[in-house]
């Protein structure tokens, strides 16, 4: 009976882990699909905003070329040792990077609540931080406006507004890239526990070998 | 004076005229735009522009094509023959002509002196320059450190120095600098050309009064939008708004201190040619605003052709030449992104 309480308990385990992996597939194809019609987007609007502002204005001439720190970080916590994942590596974007202030406008780590997932869903504590009080969430959209006003100078101060929705779009698909990446981390973690399930219960089944 | 300019225009315009009207019957038709819309690949475009005058320019260009040379060579078909009229031209057409192209000149200065600001190759630079707006000693703008070297050393031999007395300053060239400087030149440059043509007179005085004074309307709305929620002050922007046209004066108040798109639309609205314009918009929209001005405008720049013995359909033609290449670009551009489904939204068909 105990024996197969415990069996019912493990293929219970083994199923859930499973349902994990394939949750996280899910995800991860249709957030890959997601990205395409915003990139798709953001070209479309880059082209509206040559039209609009003059194909001799809007060109890679304009590009500066002067030593900058980024506007953006793109930062991993987790490694990888010779055997296994010791942490699942995950990857958070720290967008708009003042080169005044090198902490971040607006920090954000792709949450897991993104996944069909039968866990708990975590925020990020600048998220927690961000949401707490009208003055300091105005404060960073200030800045925010500010960091991207500035990369958008090296086509004029005044630019269409056309090229200002372009660069939210290549916003946008910059977070959908990094949540595919926190996704496919979590598919292959998922991965590697289904494949170590099945070996021990391959094991268990052939019995030690005498 | 207004109404003899039949007796006398033909003796030295006449040719001129005849060859502008010539080349404007050239300007691509809207079966011509059918086609093109309907392609499938850049070769395609190229296959259909061999059958046009852009043939000739496009035809040694190995494929893969780009949109961008697309672009540059039918702007080298246009400045082909603004070159060919320019030099059989006299006075005042002459002067007329050149007056076409000190916007380009502009936009090539402002261009140089950014490029250098963001450390570019200045050989690179010049590559990029619009060929209409260039000029001997161009190159050596990317020496200037501020704006009173850059009069000094370059633009005081140029016809951009007269417009100058209003942006010198020993203030360092920086982003806002620059861009006030570029509107502020381009504001000269729009009050020295109307001056110009109603010194000419006649007919010539009459139309080109209408079609400059919707060109400084225009980048009123265009100042106005691009500025909103920028650092640039009320002041600042009105200062950079031509001092004539419909909506001077009093539409510039009102302008100057609009803060989004739907106050605009309420100050423009009370102008009945701008009404118009704006009642194609839903509220709070403005992507549809560039092709609304740009059908307004062509609309006005056919109509200068059903007159004759003025100089206006020189800079009607230039203008139409110009709004074909974008049309051009745009098609070419949703053709390469495989969105053909929008190429209706900036396509504006001239005849």
């Amino acid at each position: 009976m105990a024996e197969g309480a415990g069996g019912a308990a493990a293929n219970g385990g083994s199923d859930e882990k499973v349902l994990d992996f394939l949750d996280s597939v899910d995800s991860y194809l249709t957030t890959m699909e997601s990205l395409a019609p915003i990139l798709r987007q953001g070209w479309f609007d880059l082209a509206s905003a040559r039209h609009s502002m003059g194909v001799f204005r809007v060109s890679s001439a304009s590009l500066d070329l002067k030593d900058h720190s980024a506007s953006t970080y793109l930062q991993m916590v987790g490694h990888e040792s010779d055997d296994s994942f010791v942490g699942q590596p995950s990857f958070s974007l720290c967008k708009w990077a003042s080169a005044d202030n090198k902490s971040c406008c607006s920090e954000e780590e792709i949450p897991d609540s993104q996944l069909r997932h039968r866990g708990t869903s975590r925020l990020s504590e600048n998220q927690e931080q961000n949401s707490n009080g009208d003055d300091s969430l105005k404060t960073v959209d200030d800045l925010v406006k500010k960091e991207r006003a500035k990369t958008l100078s090296v086509f004029g101060t005044l630019v269409s507004p056309k090229l200002r929705t372009a660069q939210l779009s290549f916003e946008t698909a910059l977070e959908v890239l990094v949540e595919a990446a926190n996704i496919r981390s979590s598919m292959l973690s998922a991965y590697s526990q289904v494949q170590k399930q099945m070996e021990d219960t391959r094991e268990g089944e052939i019995g030690p070998i005498p | 004076m207004y109404g003899f300019e039949a007796l006398t225009f033909n003796i030295h315009g006449g040719y001129l005229e005849a060859i502008v009207r010539g080349h404007r019957a050239s300007l691509l038709t809207a079966s011509d735009y059918n086609n093109l819309c309907q392609c499938e690949t850049l070769d395609d475009i190229k296959m259909h522009l061999s059958a046009t005058e852009y043939g000739p320019y496009l035809q040694n260009e190995p494929s893969p094509l780009h949109t961008t040379t697309i672009v540059e060579k039918c702007t080298l078909k246009l400045v082909d023959e603004y070159k060919s009229m320019l030099c059989q031209a006299t006075e005042p057409l002459s002067t007329f002509l050149e007056y076409i192209t000190y916007g380009h000149m502009i936009d090539n200065v402002v261009l140089i002196v950014t490029g250098t600001l963001h450390e570019r190759d200045v050989q690179e630079l010049l590559e990029k320059c619009h060929p209409l707006g260039m000029f001997d000693s161009i190159a050596t703008l990317a020496v200037a450190q501020n704006m009173r070297e850059l009069y000094r050393l370059v633009l005081v031999d140029t016809p951009l120095a007269l417009y100058f007395s209003e942006c010198i300053s020993s203030e360092d060239l920086d982003d806002m600098n620059i861009e006030i400087m570029r509107n502020t030149l381009y504001k000269a440059y729009l009050e020295d050309f109307y001056r110009f043509c109603q010194k000419l007179g006649g007919a010539t005085a009459e139309i080109m009064s209408d079609l400059l004074s919707f060109e400084a309307d225009r980048r009123v709305v265009n100042i106005t939008i691009n500025s909103i929620g920028t650092e640039l002050t009320r002041d600042d922007r009105r200062k950079l708004y031509s001092n004539f046209g419909l909506l001077y004066p009093y539409g510039h108040e009102e302008l100057a201190i609009c803060e989004d798109i739907d106050q605009v639309r309420a100050a423009m609205e009370k102008y009945p040619p701008y009404q118009s314009i704006f009642s194609k918009l839903s509220y709070g929209e403005s992507q549809m605003l560039d092709k609304a001005f740009y059908d307004e405008e062509v609309k006005r720049l056919c109509l200068t052709f059903e007159q004759q013995f003025h100089y206006a359909v020189f800079f009607a033609y230039m203008r139409l030449r110009e709004q074909e290449i974008r049309n051009l670009m745009w098609i070419s551009e949703c053709v390469a992104q495989n969105q053909k489904s929008r190429v209706h939204d900036s396509v504006v068909f001239i005849f």
